[in-house]
Order: C-alpha cells, then sequence, then structure tokens
C-alpha cells in the first residue's frame, strides 16, 4: 500500500512539478535571451522579447 | 500538495492553444502600435512567436492548476488574467534588476513594458475562456 501512494505521489506530484519546473526555466532563458543556456536564443527570440517588454539591449 | 493529473493532462493542450494563438496576436497588436519595430522576417516570427507564446501559456496554465482553487475570486478568466500578469511582472521585475547590473545589455523601455502588461493580461483572457470551456465540454 505503501508503494502505490508513493507511486502516486510521485506521478501525481514531483512528475508535474519537474516538468512544469522545466518549462518555467525555459521561459526565463526566452525572456531575458540567455546566450550561456542556450546558444541563439538571444536571436532566435529577439523581437518577441521587445513585444512582450522584456529588457533587451 | 498533489496535482490533479487528469486535470493537468487535459488542460495542456489548451495551454499551448491560448499561448500560440497569443502569440500571434502579440505579433498583430505590435504591428498596429509599432511600439517595437520587428527585426526578422514573418515566417521566422510566426514560428518564434508561437514556440514562446506556447512556453508562456503552459507556465501560466501550469501555474493556474496549482492556485486556482486558492485565489479569492470565482472567475476562471480573472485568475487565469491575474497569474498571467503576476508572471510577466516577475520576470520585468527581476528584468530591472538585471538592466541596474547590466544597463548595456539589458535596456528598458517603458511602451514595450506597457504593451507587455497588456499583452499578459490579455493572455490571461484567452486562457481563462479557454480554460472555460475546455471544462465545460468535459463535464456535460
Amino acid at each position: 500500500m505503501e508503494r502505490i501512494i508513493e507511486k502516486g505521489l510521485l506521478v501525481n506530484t514531483l512528475v508535474p512539478a519537474l516538468v512544469l519546473f522545466g518549462i518555467a526555466f525555459m521561459m526565463v532563458v526566452i525572456a531575458y535571451g540567455m546566450e550561456s543556456v542556450v546558444h541563439g536564443v538571444h536571436d532566435m527570440f529577439h523581437d518577441f522579447r521587445h513585444v512582450i517588454g522584456m529588457p533587451c539591449h | 500538495m498533489a496535482i490533479n493529473l487528469s486535470c493537468w493532462k487535459k488542460n495542456i493542450f489548451l495551454c499551448i492553444l491560448a499561448g500560440v494563438v497569443w502569440g500571434w496576436v502579440a505579433m498583430a497588436v505590435n504591428n498596429l502600435t509599432g511600439v517595437s519595430p520587428l527585426e526578422m522576417g514573418l515566417a521566422h516570427n510566426l514560428i518564434t512567436f508561437s514556440m514562446a507564446g506556447a512556453v508562456f501559456g503552459l507556465v501560466a496554465g501550469g501555474v493556474l492548476t496549482i492556485v486556482e482553487k486558492r485565489l479569492p475570486t470565482r472567475s476562471v478568466v480573472l485568475k487565469a488574467a491575474g497569474v498571467s500578469a503576476s508572471i510577466w511582472l516577475l520576470l520585468r521585475s527581476a528584468g530591472v534588476v538585471l538592466s541596474m547590473l547590466q544597463p548595456v545589455r539589458y535596456h528598458v523601455s517603458t511602451p514595450e513594458s506597457v504593451q507587455g502588461f497588456a499583452l499578459a493580461l490579455f493572455l490571461g483572457c484567452i486562457l481563462g475562456v479557454l480554460w472555460k470551456r475546455g471544462l465545460s465540454a468535459v463535464t456535460e
């Protein structure tokens, strides 16, 4: 029974939380154009960043 | 706190859809206002705005899933708009700090910020409307 509860907890809480954290990190990388994380992301999303009002050069 | 996985899965598509539509609307609004002249071509921007919009939609939807029942208002649209605007404000606040640390690298523009905040509210509205319709369609 403990195993079932642990598995349920893992699937229902940990996995979605990690997925959301990963996507939120992607959002931050896009929003600030963090070249040190993903090469080329600054130029790729340059227009988007300006349109949504995020600071850029 | 456990997240309702079935609800989560059900709303992923809605979040992506809302985000992609929002990305295209953001492009159209910017073309109308002329706040930020776009440097890339239409095809490039259609792809990047769709991708970035989907990411923003997923984050807004994910946070909405977690905090939906804790927010004081009953309207899903208001809740989604509040969540979306809060995420934007958080990002923008960190951007202000970055611009203070590196003024040349991170330059702040007020007209772009006003447009961005309005667009963030609009993302919440799209997400809220789709969320409401999606949930009502499932419960019917």
